[in-house]
């Protein structure tokens, strides 16, 4: 069999390029199917023993109407008092997270919430990452200037030192309805931009005039 | 020179028709009358010799792909470029979508209608393009439209609101007309035996845009994030500049260097030839009045027109399904346009190569397997949830849905000899029209993952796909049913009045049946001589 196995080889590397690229296709198949599969933390098994607070620093408020690129978040979080200090033995580091609202989720897949947290796309935007410790922490991060224009709240997630999560803490309620932050967007536009779009266009149009202009000035002296 | 042979070159100066005449079919000439030149050298209108062999029209017999010579391989050049730089700027957002909706904050069914904007407005752009080339020649046509749209793709980069995005990729999308000026120009350029194969690379090397930009765009975005600092939302709109000035840049080249007919431009020649003008409402009758063109306009809508759909959801669905990033996700996309460097053109070499054993109905056939294949693979790409397969599946159905364009275009130019150039460019406003309506139901509004559409556009590609099987040629029979005992000329003669008859105005059509003849398969009568495509260079 193996030496059938073989001479079939053999005579695909003789054959003509397409029956290549077939083989190859379904190497390729198989060798993709064969896919690792890594173990999936649910967010529905997460308990939430973290107090998470995010203000916006300007106008000391924590929830209202920050600028992107130029707000600053002032985020601080600890171990929720009511849990023994033991519940964070296993927590290695605490990531911050900005995290959509439903309300900016609406019709929009690529922001979906998914139990499952290797699919979950509602935290997509990181803000900090800092060592554990039960009397926990806070950071200040300026809402950067990519940060699309949404509604927001902060997660904080506890992760071991393999980056999974173990438990979580949010600045809203369950609902995701409480405390939440708008973010005006930046535009992108700058006026170098719009100077260089008006000439190009005008260029564009006027060589095209002149270039038919002339056309058929030549036309009509070759005419007469 | 005998009242024939102007026919037999494959010329029809000045008839509406003619304009797309031969678009991507093979004619193989039934009487070999062709003058050869080498008793005498052929010259253009200004003396001078022609680079390639000519037909007695001064139409090239070969095609050479490595030569820029004036004016047919520079013609053929200059033709496919400016359309691939069209299919570059029409779908220059898709690939940076990622970035886009986070900057103008757009829903998936802003996305959607954008997407279904920018293949809508060339529907019309398409239809009136054939008249145009018509009245003005292609060098104008293509390179007019091409400099009236790029101040629309400058005005991407100022775009702040989904509203002026949706309208901005409207109006870009008009330039995917400079289709039918290209095709129009190859007719023009070379003889109706490699016109076929002149058609289809062009047609299919200018597709090969819409995956070009699936590569270049991200990559452009990359350079000036990290080279010049710019923030990710003014990164992506200077990136814009890129197809605009491209656009530019090419219309100029095709208004300096190109050339409309291989004497001269139209401007020359109108004043010293004639031009025998057929009446439009009797072209347009015969277009409206033969089923064969809505059907084919419906099946051309889920070959091209799914083409289309998938250029503008590709990225943004290996870039969510599967987590990859810009770049990478460009790169996977891009590889489906790239398929049409070759699988267009096979499409319609297959079509010829069936057609040369079994006629008309092997066209058919050959056309409804490919296609709904094409389909099957559509559904399978759907339900595929691993990124290797889903690479893999998606290069095969790339390859059949592209080759069933190549192979439409090998039944077209026998549907009608009168009124050829408005089918072809019914046909191509048809895939079009089914880009946007394949992207209204399935892409547009979270009712359908992305995943789910794909499959669902899978079974409509099946399903649209079976109207083939009712296209009967009288003379030729059809999928299932054989031919009668009509001949090609009742066919083409059905198309002329009495009256028009007796002033014979059907001389041409009679002598394209004559040729047609070829369709019946390899049980026609033996030819004396049969004449083989010349393609070097490929």
């Amino acid at each position: 069999m193996c030496s059938r196995l073989i001479a079939r080889v053999d005579s695909v590397c003789t054959h003509p390029v397409p029956m290549k690229f077939s083989v190859a296709f379904v190497m390729t198949l198989m060798l993709a199917s064969v896919s690792m599969a890594q173990a999936s933390v649910l967010f529905s098994t997460l308990e939430r023993t973290l107090v998470v607070e995010a203000k916006i620093k300007e106008q000391e408020i924590s929830s209202g109407i920050a600028l992107a690129g130029v707000s600053h978040l002032v985020i601080s979080w600890h171990l929720n008092e009511s849990f023994p200090v033991s519940v964070g033995d296993k927590y290695v580091n605490v990531k911050l997270r900005l995290c959509y609202a439903p309300v900016s989720q609406i019709d929009r897949g690529w922001r979906k919430t998914n139990d499952d947290l290797h699919k979950d796309k509602t935290c997509t935007k990181g803000i900090a990452q800092q060592k554990y410790i039960f009397s926990g922490n806070s950071t200040t991060w300026r809402v950067t200037k990519d940060v699309p224009g949404a509604v927001y709240f902060v997660r904080a997630y506890a992760v071991d030192a393999e980056g999974n999560q173990l438990a979580f803490g949010q600045t809203t309620d369950k609902a995701k309805t409480a405390n939440l932050i708008t973010v005006l967007p930046i535009s992108g536009r700058t006026g170098n931009i719009d100077i260089a779009a008006a000439i190009f266009s005008a260029f564009s149009v006027v060589s095209l005039t002149g270039f038919l202009g002339l056309e058929s000035m030549r036309s009509k002296r070759t005419s007469k | 020179m005998a009242p024939n042979s102007d026919w037999q070159e494959g010329n029809a100066k000045g008839e509406p028709g003619s304009s797309l005449h031969g678009v991507t079919g093979r004619e193989p000439v039934f009487q070999m009358t062709m003058e050869t030149v080498g008793e005498k050298e052929a010259t253009d209108l200004k003396g001078r010799k022609f680079a390639l062999p000519v037909d007695s029209e001064h139409k090239a017999k070969t095609v050479r792909l490595y030569s820029v010579a004036a004016p047919h391989m520079r013609t053929f050049h200059l033709s496919w470029i400016a359309f691939m730089i069209c299919f570059f700027s029409t779908f220059a957002a898709p690939p940076l979508m990622p970035v886009i909706r986070d900057n103008l904050g757009l829903t998936k069914v802003d996305i959607g209608n954008a997407g279904i904007a920018s293949v809508a407005g060339a529907v019309v752009s398409r239809l009136l393009m054939g008249t145009i080339c018509d009245l003005v020649g292609p060098r104008y046509g293509c390179a007019i439209l091409m400099m009236i749209t790029a101040p629309a793709i400058f005005c991407m980069p100022l775009v702040s609101t989904p509203v002026g995005f949706i309208l901005v990729r409207f109006f870009i999308g008009f330039c995917l007309a400079t289709f039918v000026s290209c095709q129009f120009w190859m007719s023009s350029m070379f003889n109706s035996k490699i016109v076929g194969i002149a058609n289809g690379t062009a047609a299919g090397w200018g597709n090969m845009g819409g995956g070009i930009v699936q590569l270049v765009m991200p990559l452009v975005f990359d350079i000036i994030r990290r080279d010049i600092g710019s923030e990710k939302f003014t990164a992506w709109r200077i990136a814009f500049f890129v197809p605009g000035v491209l656009q530019v840049m090419m219309g100029l080249l095709v208004l300096t260097l190109g050339q409309d007919l291989p004497d001269g431009n139209y401007a020359e020649l109108k004043r010293e030839g004639e031009k025998v003008n057929d009446s439009f409402q009797k072209v347009f009758l015969y277009a409206v009045t033969n089923y064969r063109t809505y059907i084919f306009a419906l099946t051309y809508g889920y070959c091209f027109g799914v083409e289309l759909t998938v250029d503008n959801i590709i990225a943004e669905y290996f870039y969510d399904r599967f987590d990859l990033n810009l770049q990478t996700a460009g790169i996977i996309a891009s590889t489906f346009g790239l398929m049409n460097l070759f699988s267009r053109p096979l499409g319609g070499v297959l079509s010829d190569v069936v057609a040369a054993r079994w006629g008309m109905r092997g066209r058919l056939w050959n056309l409804w397997i490919i296609q709904t294949v094409g389909g099957v693979l559509c559904i399978v790409l759907g339900l595929t949830g691993q990124l290797g397969p889903a690479i893999a599946v998606m290069l095969i159905f790339s390859f059949f849905v592209q080759a069933a364009c190549g192979a439409t275009f090998g039944v077209i130019p026998f549907i009608s000899r009168r009124s050829l150039g408005i089918i072809s460019g019914a046909t191509g406003a048809g895939g079009n029209i089914g880009a946007v309506t394949t992207q209204g139901i399935f892409f547009m509004s979270s009712k359908y993952t992305t995943e789910d559409g794909i499959m669902l556009m899978g079974i409509m590609i099946v399903a649209c796909t079976l109207p083939v099987i009712f296209v009967h040629f009288p003379q030729w029979g059809s999928m299932f049913c054989p031919p009668s005992k009509a001949t090609e000329e009742d066919y083409y003669i059905s198309e002329w009045s009495k009256e028009e008859q007796s002033n014979g105005l059907h001389h041409a059509s009679m002598k394209f049946a004559e040729n047609s003849k070829s369709e019946r398969g390899r049980q026609s009568p033996p030819r004396s001589k049969e004449e083989t495509v010349v393609v070097e260079g490929v």
